[in-house]
């Protein structure tokens, strides 16, 4: 689920939502226009096998009491499969296909690469730092829970505001990518197709939470890469094969026809890169898989989800890249028609039905992700830490049912009415770009405080606003001013990757190195890109400012203390016995 | 030799999605063997 990002890469995952958002203005191809569409008994079939299929799956685990914590992670010990499925699924959204299929068809052979793997190493880059939150936080919920135990509330609500936002973002557009895709291959509306999916995927996760979420996950893996494995071949050997590369040589440019395009790594990766850690930070959804599977399988979990998202979201752009090589033009201008073009053009019925399975679980595994996320949030961080002296489990469980009838019913406005909340992207992409440092040192740091954090992401997000928005003329000095902070936000960016897997002193020189080789380059040329700028000088101020409020404060917090603030809420084992030991009141935490 | 580089590049990602789908499935039953064992849900 590449979720958006104060970078150009925010930009790109906007114009994809965007341009989903126009089907729906009539951009789309019309329904009677070449396109070869599904009966609408079929697609009706369809929605009922997917749905109804989870919907059995969900009800198959349903127990008459759900447990509150096993309702936001699963008792924190799902096993290989069903989390290494579910990290995938959670990750791979219809937008993402699309996406990777349009960096394909506008950069060439390279375009995918450039979307699926920086999107892969989203995943990859986290599980270091899944590790240590794990280690601290063995029962933790949501991340912002565990910023409430570290610093307190400010820095809890402003982390969990900004996963909320995320959240709804990226439920709306999957709603929407429903409507677009059953408009485009079926008879129904759009307006139709948005109700379905909403009402399907809140049918089978309202009851058992995050474990339905992520046991449907495993059903939707299954349908989605087995759809993948006979699309792509399917689709290449019918569209010529190999003699496609000879013939429609011509129809690339040069930079299109080049592994290593520059064009392609400036434009689509380097953004990209650059996001990593923002996105990662900034989805509940990450976190929760990090809290429900089992310690010691996290790395297993994780490098197979780096895998498998990868591998997908390239080989489907791909088609893009197969529809640039034919001299496909886009369905109605639009290039978010081209997959759907794609399988249209060159799949028989059944295949067809296929790919619809295929788009109708990228889009409901993430939407019932999103929707779990924000149940736990409302659950642990609203409810549990702000509103609750001593949480009730009922209760929690109520707020996590209640806030997904309401995130549906909203996202579903949003999605109907065209609402363009898609810019508020913008800011939460900042947001979580501000977050990355404050969040990932208060994990390592004693030093750390509450106001450092908080101020730091504060001014690096009043920073951000008026070079994003050119708020002031980037010339002479002020424009080196901030290209010499973007060199910085470089250095920064890889030294907290390279610290996730190598520590500090590697994560120091690596930095370093960056920030150095980069400055020629940067310097006097990149406040030009004011979406990039803007990225790079939010990390940057925000570390700075966390940094230097920090390193002279005299606090050395015990990190053994969250282990204490944070525990089960719900006393009641899983089979419905009520162990001695969880009824220990010291286990039950209560608002501080 | 650049064809047939292309044609390796576009058909090894549903070989590597194979790989994955297979790992996923392996261990999602090796886990449902284990549950049943011990006689409690998979989840």
């Amino acid at each position: 689920m590449g979720r958006g990002a104060p970078l150009e890469a925010c930009t790109v995952d906007y114009a994809e939502l965007q341009a989903l958002l126009d089907v729906t203005e009539g951009n789309c191809v019309p329904n009677d226009a070449e396109l070869f569409q599904l009966s609408g008994w079929t697609v009706v079939l369809l929605l009922i096998l997917v749905y109804g299929g989870t919907l059995l799956v969900s009800a198959y685990i349903g127990k008459k009491k759900e447990n509150a914590d096993g309702y936001m992670t699963a008792g924190n010990k799902v096993g290989f499969g069903i989390s290494a499925a579910s990290m995938t699924a959670t990750w791979i959204w219809a937008s993402s296909m699309y996406a990777s299929a349009t960096a394909g068809y506008t950069y060439g052979i390279s375009g995918p690469i450039h979307y699926g793997l920086w999107g892969a190493l989203m995943i990859l880059f986290i599980y270091p730092f899944g590790k240590r939150i794990r280690a601290v936080a063995p029962k933790a919920h949501t991340l912002a829970e565990v910023m409430h135990a570290r610093h307190g509330r400010s820095s809890q609500l402003m982390l969990a505001g900004s996963n909320i936002v995320g959240s709804v973002i990226s439920l709306t557009s999957n709603f929407i990518a429903g409507g677009a895709l059953v408009a485009l291959l079926s008879p129904f509306s759009f307006g139709q197709g948005v109700l379905a999916v909403a009402v399907g995927v809140l049918l089978y996760t309202l009851w058992s939470g995050f474990r339905a979420s992520v046991l449907t996950d495993f059903a939707q893996v299954v349908a989605m890469l087995g759809a993948v494995v006979v699309i792509i071949p399917v689709v290449f050997f019918a569209a010529g094969g190999p003699d496609m590369f000879i013939q429609g040589a011509d129809n690339l440019t040069p930079e299109q026809s080049n592994f290593f395009s520059s064009e392609a790594f400036l434009n689509q990766g380097a953004p990209y890169i650059a996001a990593v850690l923002a996105y990662a930070i900034g989805n509940q959804t990450i976190a929760q898989r990090l809290f429900a599977v089992r310690e010691d399988l996290i790395k297993k979990t994780f490098v197979t989800a780096t895998i498998g998202y990868g591998a997908t979201v390239i080989g489907i752009g791909l088609l893009g890249v197969m529809a640039l090589y034919l001299g496909m033009a886009p369905a109605g201008g639009d290039v978010n028609n081209l997959i759907p073009q794609m399988a249209s053009t060159f799949l028989g019925p059944v295949l067809l039905c296929l790919f619809f399975v295929m788009i109708l679980g990228a889009l409901s595994s993430t939407a019932d992700s999103d929707l779990s996320a924000l149940s736990s949030i409302m659950m642990a961080d609203v409810y549990g830490k702000n509103v609750a002296k001593k949480a009730n489990p009922k209760t929690m469980l109520l707020v996590g049912r209640i806030t997904m009838i309401v995130a549906t019913a909203a996202a579903l406005i949003f999605a109907s009415q065209q609402m363009d909340i898609l810019d508020l992207l913008v800011f939460v992409g900042a947001l979580w770009g501000a977050l990355v440092f404050p969040v990932i040192a208060s994990f390592y740091w004693g030093k750390v405080t509450n106001k450092a954090f908080t101020t730091s992401v504060i001014v690096a997000l009043a920073v951000f606003i008026p070079v994003r928005f050119s708020w002031f003329p980037m010339d002479g000095v002020t424009g080196i001013l901030f290209d010499i902070l973007s060199v910085a936000g470089i250095g920064i960016v890889l030294g907290l990757m390279a610290f996730g897997f190598f520590g500090l002193k590697p994560a120091k020189i690596i930095g370093s190195i960056a920030a150095l080789a980069s400055a020629p380059f940067v310097i006097g040329f990149l406040h030009d890109y004011t979406v990039l700028t803007g990225s790079l000088v939010a990390y940057a101020v925000s570390t700075i400012i966390c940094y230097l409020m920090s390193v002279r404060s005299k606090q050395d917090f015990d990190f053994a203390l969250i282990k204490q603030r944070i525990g089960d809420y719900d006393p009641q084992d899983d089979d419905g016995t009520h162990p001695d030991e969880d009824l220990d009141s010291s286990a039950v935490p209560t608002r501080k | 030799m650049e064809t047939f580089l292309l044609t390796v590049y576009v058909l090894m990602w549903p070989v590597i999605v194979a790989g994955v789908l297979w790992t996923v499935c392996r261990g999602f039953f090796k886990d449902w063997a284990e549950s049943r064992k011990a006689g409690r849900s998979i989840i």
